[in-house]
């Protein structure tokens, strides 16, 4: 067979490839899709190179076992849990960065400036706009009641949004309600906790169930699809931010966010990159780009965002929701969601 | 529990197709079979998870057939009619089922093919049934061969599972310990695993000790098929269709329906690199694979040595574990051994980590294709190679690696595909900005981005096929064992 000059070439190559300029290594939870545009216009400012490896698992166990020999600078998640688990395990270096102080408030980051949330989403009720009628639901609370028995769907309750939304709830109503609320809700079911969020839509659209909880973008991301009929999924749907009254807590709001691994041998270019996603351009492009809400306080909403309804957020320390993971997991164990 | 019913589930069903379909081409002679005995190995190509994502868009409530229903019926809601469930334990085991009974019908009909003619000329003289007097007996090492590999591939799968949302040991594994971070609790449950897996290769190799095979006239005959009649031949032809309509056809039928709305005038552009990365990966791992488990497979059958051969067996084990596991275990040893040679190899994060990773994963595969196929040589061969003085390694040489080409072919295509396959060990393992076909199609399919995901995905199964065509006459030429 005459692949194996072909194979020896390319085995030299991938081994003495040598680095030239600067660059910034990322280990990224976030799809090359969704993040390439924020890196470009990085590298088109800085001059900085980005490389990135992308995967939904195991890379704070793979950076891990690497240790000081990590090639890895900067590390990009969604989710707090999953960010914290970074956190947890020792592998994010502290950043003094005046930008990123000034950028981030307080309760989006970690306390020792580990990690710094980049974006937020917030989880939101959708109804059906045809058979449920407006002010019906208001509350996430709302959702274990009788009347809806049947009619809800839902994702898997251990996928880290809902196990979020669960340990934002232990916070709000002491474990043993949230427990409570748990059981109710997933006695409403209309079939198996199952797809995405996405898919909770398309269930609404298609009649199979009537309420699902999903993360904001989604919507924005099935109004713009390029398929016609996902964009008539997210016409047949109504939003509610939930928790809204004048004493209630506001909605669970989650983030994105990112730090700089421990062992980074381009600190400098790592924070710099970190302090870029801060800025007013990056927060407004999060955005355009997956209809998330800046975590920066001076940069404005989207109009697009803002058209769904203004609204207040939950304004727990996020680090909370992460401290309370494994609580909300059992919970979720125990009422099978 | 989940896991022994997708287990069971998948093994039966799987075999049931793998061995009817190989027992059919092999003995029954009808219009088209050419056709259908290389159709029937297609399916091989299909990943089973992206599979699993095409079917459950097409099944699920919102998905057209079940739309059709409604619409011909005139139902209005879920509550009018019923529909099994394809994000089930179920729906799981149809996909898988469907998807892996190639290994089984390949080597099913390897095994049949290198039976000797002599013993169903006798039992047909004795008015037994050929199938299960001699077919079936014979060939058993062959078939529990492929079904181990089924088994295993069973046990490590992640990504249906994960999709179907079905509780099974390897994800409950993942979501305590990559989830929720807790080592403890997912050991706990590896062990369990662990377990199953010994279970399965002491099984195995019971079935295979117990029976030594001495014919020294085989190689004489071939097996003449039998002419069947117009409505037998039909019968036989649509029985064949089932598994490759619901393996190959129908899926790929979607797919590509998907990659034409979403086709953009860039797209080939994109993907041709992420497409010589997928092939360059395929070919050097396969060939490290290939050498690797023939030299094992030899050693361990010339030498008596017990203890060999039982490393060598846990080495196969690999295949059961779930690739992520074994890749977060590949980080941890490269971890170790950058540390212990005092970093002078950097070995974490480089493409010879996938390339190990994949070793370790796939070995199994022409292991156990290179064991039966010794189990199949008679050993006096041997003998009279060492009575004329040659030596275990010229004999390999000069007797065994004619005699197993068959074999050797056959699980280095297996490999290929499977690696080209491969998903969650790459996507953890790979350098940075490298992508390959699966973990491209991932980030799409993730999202449940159907049309976006379906151009690589597709891609995917073409270049599975590519070795399975390429290959095919020389496999036909294989089977009908030509002396």
């Amino acid at each position: 067979m005459n692949f194996y000059p072909l194979s020896v070439i390319t085995f030299l190559f991938l081994s003495f490839t040598t680095v030239i300029g600067a660059e910034v290594n990322i280990y990224s939870h976030r799809q090359p899709f969704l993040i390439n545009p924020f890196l470009e216009k990085f590298t088109e400012e800085t001059g900085i190179r980005t490389n990135v490896v992308y995967a939904t698992k195991g890379l704070a166990q793979r950076l891990k076992a690497e240790g000081k020999n990590s090639p890895a600078d900067v590390i990009l998640t969604v989710d707090i849990g999953r960010l914290y688990i970074y956190d947890d395990l020792d592998l994010l270096a502290s950043v003094n960065s005046d930008i990123l102080n000034r950028n981030i408030p307080q309760n989006l980051k970690s306390p020792e400036n580990k990690w710094f949330a980049l974006s937020k989403r917030s989880r939101i009720i959708v109804t059906s706009k045809d058979r449920v009628k407006e002010g019906q639901i208001k509350k996430i609370e709302d959702l274990a009641d009788e009347q809806w028995k049947g009619r809800v769907c839902s994702r898997p309750g251990s996928h880290v949004y809902n196990r979020a939304l669960m340990a934002s709830l232990i916070l709000s109503l002491g474990e043993k309600a949230a427990e409570e609320w748990a059981k109710k809700f997933v006695g409403n079911l209309a079939r198996r906790p199952q797809g995405n969020d996405r898919a909770q839509v398309k269930a609404i659209f298609e009649g199979l169930c009537d309420i699902s909880i999903i993360n904001n973008y989604y919507f924005g991301k099935l109004k713009y699809s390029e398929d016609q009929i996902q964009r008539e999924w997210a016409k047949s749907v109504r939003l509610i931010f939930p928790n809204q009254g004048a004493e209630d807590r506001g909605a669970h709001v989650n983030i994105s966010g990112g730090g700089v691994a421990k062992y980074s041998k381009n600190k400098k270019e790592a924070v710099a990159l970190l302090e870029f996603l801060s800025k007013a351009d990056s927060q407004k492009m999060y955005g355009e780009i997956n209809f998330e809400y800046p975590v920066n306080p001076n940069v404005e909403t989207t109009e697009e965002l803002k058209s769904w309804g203004s609204f207040k957020s939950d304004r727990l320390p996020i680090i909370s929701i992460a401290l309370k993971a494994y609580e909300a997991q059992k919970i979720i164990d125990k009422v099978g969601w | 529990m989940n896991t022994l019913l997708l287990f069971v589930g998948v093994l039966t069903l799987a075999g049931g197709l793998g061995i009817s379909t190989a027992w059919i081409v092999t003995y029954y002679s009808f219009f088209g079979k050419k056709v259908i005995e290389w159709a029937l190995i297609l399916p091989l190509a299909c990943p089973a998870y992206i599979i699993a994502y095409v079917y459950t868009d097409f099944l699920e409530y919102a998905g057209p057939a079940q739309g059709f229903i409604r619409h011909i019926f005139g139902f209005n809601s879920a509550a009018d009619y019923y529909f099994p469930e394809i994000r089930s334990v179920m729906g799981a085991i149809f996909v898988m089922g469907f998807v892996l009974y190639p290994y089984i019908y390949i080597l099913a009909r390897t095994g049949f093919n290198n039976s000797p003619r002599s013993l169903y000329e006798t039992a047909a003289l004795y008015g037994r049934n050929k199938f299960f007097a001699v077919g079936l007996p014979l060939c058993r090492p062959y078939i529990v061969a492929g079904l181990a590999l089924v088994a295993m591939e069973v046990l490590s799968d992640f990504g249906t599972v994960e999709y179907f949302s079905v509780q099974t040991l390897t994800l409950g594994m993942f979501n305590v310990w990559i989830g929720m971070n807790s080592i403890s609790a997912a050991s706990q449950i590896a062990i369990v695993t662990f377990v199953f897996i010994i279970i399965l290769l002491v099984l195995e190799r019971k079935a295979r000790s117990s029976q030594k095979y001495n014919d020294t006239s085989k190689r004489l005959n071939n097996i003449s098929p039998k002419e069947l009649s117009l409505k037998k031949a039909l019968f036989a032809i649509c029985f064949c269709l089932v598994p490759i309509s619901v393996g190959f056809i129908v899926p790929i039928i979607i797919l590509i329906n998907n990659v034409f709305i979403g086709l953009k005038p860039d797209s080939f552009f994109v993907i041709f690199p992420v497409l010589l990365n997928t092939i360059f990966i395929g070919l050097t791992a396969t060939l490290i694979i290939i050498l690797l488990a023939f030299f094992s497979a030899s050693s361990a059958y010339f030498s008596k040595n017990r203890a060999l051969v039982i490393i060598y067996s846990i080495a196969a084990t690999g295949y059961a574990l779930p690739g992520t596991m074994l890749a977060i275990g590949v980080v941890i040893f490269f971890g170790f051994l950058d540390k212990f040679t005092g970093n002078i190899v950097f070995l974490g994060g480089t493409i010879y980590g996938v390339i190990f990773a994949l070793t370790v994963r796939f070995y199994a595969v022409p292991y156990g294709g290179v064991i039966s196929g010794y189990s199949r040589i008679p050993s006096n061969l041997f003998d009279a190679s060492k009575s004329l003085g040659y030596s275990s390694i010229s004999t390999s040489y000069k007797i065994t690696l004619p005699l197993i080409r068959t074999s050797i072919i056959a699980t280095a295509i297996l490999t290929f595909v499977d690696i080209v396959k491969e998903l969650p060990m790459t996507l953890i393992l790979r350098p940075f900005n490298f992508e390959t076909l699966a973990t491209y199609t991932y980030q799409f399919a993730h999202d449940e981005l159907m049309i976006e995901a379906s151009f690589p995905a597709f891609f995917i199964i073409i270049i599975g096929l590519i070795p399975i065509l390429l290959l095919q006459n020389q496999l036909n030429g294989f089977f009908h064992s030509k002396n």
